[in-house]
């Protein structure tokens, strides 16, 4: 027996927790990437009454209803975000920071809200845009890097970049004070519009100004899924799955939000049950 | 098996190979290129004569690395006939990569 997990589930919402109630019914060693708080969402709800079997419930009380139901399972969260999962071929890699879960399959129930990318932003991926600056960094030695934050982490990704890059320029997507180091970081307090090149980054145009740059990193909250999943196939915004909550990658599985609308719980939990019960039979096919 | 390809012999590899040669750009500081490694090595060894396979440290060799303007890593780039046929960067599944490949066989 190795240390494989037998099903990784990505999220904590209704399409997460079911596929891990169903995973686990079934048996099998889950684990299961999530937050305290299970979805945002869900606790934000005012009431819900189309949820069957509770009428005019609220979403924090539906919550609680979800948390007594997994504890009573003993389903455990783990509250690590994950950064890249890599199709290995036979096993999945789920990678959160330096560490590496492994897993046989995967089920992806990450809902919905990574903010639209900016005009050019794919376009020129690997061309000069990048997700990750502490990765591709040292490849801007010397150089020019604008980093477009939309979080506090981003800053201390800006102080790192700052010590090999000749400029930073950084550019918040939120309101605050910066905890940013070194004196060649220029805060930019601007919105971008578009990420301009040629067969390359050259510069990033902004509301009331231009920068001229060699790379632009964008560092959110959360990825579009095809940067979750290298490899993974979208459509229209949204995790392109069959009717077994099949992606286009053997073993990894959708469910809820983004695979598409509509957005409902119902039918969150309804396909976190099917790709749990996929997920089953393709394990059980492995062997 | 998978050699190590740097500035110095690169051209000379790139160049006199009769078939595609494929080369993966990376660093031991880049997480992505780390999953990446036993991926190549398990097409590679499938592909046997048909395709060569180096890897290329950026680290050590700069002047190929910004020749070829590697932005990002990993970067896998296949030559033929000493210029370059496809370029795939990021991670991809062990298929991808190897579909891209075989195209060029």
């Amino acid at each position: 027996m190795d240390n494989k997990y037998d099903i990784a589930v990505v999220g904590s919402g209704p399409a997460g927790l079911s596929a891990a109630i169903n995973g686990k019914i079934r048996n099998k060693r889950i684990i299961v990437f999530g937050s305290k708080e299970l979805s945002n969402k869900v606790i934000k709800a005012p009431k819900v009454d189309n949820y069957l079997g509770f009428y005019g419930i609220t979403g924090a009380e539906m919550k609680k209803q979800f948390k007594k139901h997994i504890d009573a399972m003993g389903i455990k969260i783990t509250y690590e975000r994950i950064n890249a999962i890599y199709a290995m071929g036979d096993y999945y890699g789920l990678a959160v920071n330096e560490k590496i879960y492994e897993a046989r399959t995967v089920i992806l129930a990450t809902g919905i809200e990574y903010t639209k990318p900016l005009r050019g932003e794919e376009e020129f991926l690997g061309k000069g845009v990048g997700y990750c600056a502490t990765c591709d960094a040292p490849l801007y030695k010397g150089k020019i890097v604008t980093i477009i934050g939309y979080n506090k982490e981003a800053e201390e990704e800006t102080n790192y970049v700052s010590e090999l890059a000749e400029k930073v320029y950084y550019v918040p997507m939120y309101r605050g004070a910066y905890d940013l180091k070194r004196g060649n970081i220029e805060v930019v307090s601007d919105r971008p519009i578009e990420i301009q090149g040629k067969d390359r980054v050259t510069k990033v145009v902004l509301k009331e100004r231009e920068i001229i740059t060699d790379g632009v990193f964008v560092l959110k909250d959360s990825v579009a899924p095809n940067q979750l999943v290298p490899g993974l196939l979208v459509e229209n915004d949204h995790i392109k799955v069959d009717l077994n909550m099949q992606t286009n990658l053997s073993g990894c599985f959708a469910a809820g939000d983004c695979t598409g609308k509509p957005y409902q719980y119902m039918r969150a939990a309804g396909q976190g049950q099917v790709a749990a019960l996929n997920a089953v039979s393709y394990l059980d096919s492995l062997k | 098996m998978i050699g190590e390809i740097k500035d110095i012999n690169f051209s000379e590899i790139i160049e006199s190979s009769n078939v595609p040669v494929v080369v993966d750009f990376w660093a031991p500081w880049c997480g992505p290129c780390k999953m990446l490694g036993p991926v190549i090595d398990e097409i590679a060894g499938e592909l046997g004569e048909k395709a060569k396979f180096f890897k290329l440290n950026v680290d050590e060799n700069p002047e190929t690395s910004s020749r070829y303007k590697i932005a990002s890593i990993p970067t896998i780039m296949v030559f033929k006939n000493g210029s370059i046929a496809d370029t795939l960067v990021g991670f991809r599944p062990k298929d991808a990569i190897k579909g891209v490949i075989e195209n060029h066989i």
